[in-house]
């Protein structure tokens, strides 16, 4: 698991569930911080400040806003909703969140479904950055060298270090599967990124 | 050919079993120029009928296993004429097999398929076909016959002349561009080359793309775990004997 922080606000009114949740995760040898409130404008308001990896909430205090709700997760982008439930609840309503965790539940239960789906995201946003779209300067980097351009050559026109174009380099062949420069050249005009024509033997 | 559950091999097993457990064995055993009656006999029958050193044959068949190798503990002179047997015969697989299928199947495909860039596979291809024919020219002009040569003379306590100003280390380097511009064909092949009533074929070119590559890897870590080694130990022996 990773050592960096993990910020995690519980939205909940009840102080004892809240030092429960709070006992339960200071003792999972993660560094999370942990914030409170009882509402949603409050969390807006906290989560401009303190950016949330994960929200605990309690689905009774958006049974009856669910419009509101999914703005709210929509506005707040990355972040992880989990439902803490301890009554029963029509299931429809829990699939609106990423996880549950159940009152009953074990710690060391709580403590592993928080883990999963965090490297569960972390994964997805590992893979969304090796999606094979090259960024513009990678695209511009493969046009010169499938234009039979050298390091340095790159380098001097696109006035950047020969160290950053070979880095470019690694990340174009990592992305593409492709390393050779003529199979480069033939992702190149399949792709339309060069014409047939500009290709010289 | 994709490792799944296969086992680690030893010498008392039936030859047949582990055939049918890996059928690439097969290629194997035609590289070693074992022939394939192999009726109930076991692995170690199988190397003392066709003078071959069961630890080898066993390396090399766990590489086809998916089993990494480590260099031979002890070895003969019989075992390099042997590993050089079988590269050669793999090098015949290669140049007169292999890739002349692969080209065939691009052409096919190009009659199918007259996209511009299906003619920019094929001139991608040939060339590769001909570097690969170099490399191979490289190994059995120059390669092989130091090896067999620093072998004789070795057996021959010859340490009068002196060593050639070639050692083998040069030739480590050799390889990679070969393996990566297979990587580079498979991957436009499934990934980028539109396609036009030529799913078939394109199927058939990859299976056959994916074979080779199987035993060119196989045949790499031959040359780099058994054979190189080998000859380094070879030539510190030559030029202490001097």
């Amino acid at each position: 698991m990773s050592k960096k922080s993990i910020n995690i606000i519980v939205v909940e009114t009840s102080h004892i569930i809240y030092e429960g949740i709070f006992s339960i995760l200071t003792k999972a040898g993660q560094l999370y911080n942990i914030h409170l409130t009882d509402n949603l404008i409050e969390l807006q308001q906290m989560n401009i400040r303190i950016k949330a990896d994960i929200i605990l909430i309690n689905p009774l205090l958006i049974q009856n806003q669910i419009k509101d709700f999914y703005s709210l997760k929509k506005e707040l982008g990355h972040t992880l909703w989990i439902g803490t439930v301890y009554t029963l609840f029509d299931q429809q309503i829990l699939t609106i969140f990423d996880g549950i965790v159940y009152i009953n539940d074990p710690p060391n239960k709580i403590i592993a479904s928080i883990q999963k789906l965090l490297l569960l995201k972390q994964n997805t946003d590992h893979k969304n950055q090796l999606q094979e779209t090259l960024s513009d300067r990678e695209l511009e980097v493969l046009k010169l060298i499938v234009t039979g351009n050298a390091n340095k050559e790159i380098a001097d026109k696109l006035n950047i270090s020969p160290n950053t174009v070979i880095t470019h380099r690694k990340n174009i062949s990592q992305k593409t599967g492709i390393k050779s420069v003529s199979g480069l050249t033939i992702y190149a005009v399949v792709n339309s990124i060069i014409s047939i024509d500009s290709y010289q033997e | 050919m994709y490792h799944q559950n296969k086992m680690l091999l030893t010498s008392e097993m039936k030859t047949s079993d582990i055939i049918i457990g890996n059928p690439y064995l097969m290629l194997m055993l035609e590289h070693f120029g074992i022939k394939m009656e192999v009726h109930e006999k076991n692995v170690k029958q199988i190397c003392q009928e066709n003078n071959i050193n069961a630890e080898l044959f066993l390396t090399i068949a766990n590489l086809f296993n998916g089993f990494k190798s480590s260099p031979l503990k002890e070895s003969s002179s019989d075992d390099i004429q042997a590993i050089i047997n079988y590269l050669k015969n793999s090098h015949q697989y290669y140049l007169k097999e292999k890739y002349p299928q692969i080209q065939d199947y691009i052409k096919q495909i190009y009659q199918l398929n007259n996209h511009p860039e299906i003619l920019m596979i094929e001139k991608f291809f040939d060339k590769y076909f001909l570097e690969v024919t170099e490399h191979l020219d490289y190994e059995n002009y120059i390669v092989f016959p130091y090896v067999l040569n620093l072998d004789k003379r070795l057996s021959q306590k010859n340490f009068d002349n002196p060593v050639d100003s070639y050692s083998v280390t040069e030739y480590r380097e050799h390889h990679n561009d070969i393996e990566e511009k297979l990587t580079d064909l498979k991957n436009l092949l499934i990934k980028y080359l539109p396609q036009k009533g030529d799913q078939q074929l394109r199927r058939k070119l990859l299976f056959s793309l994916f074979e080779l590559e199987y035993d060119l890897n196989i045949h790499s870590q031959i040359e780099d775990s058994i054979l190189i080694p080998l000859v380094e130990k070879m030539e510190q022996l030559a030029n202490r004997g001097k």
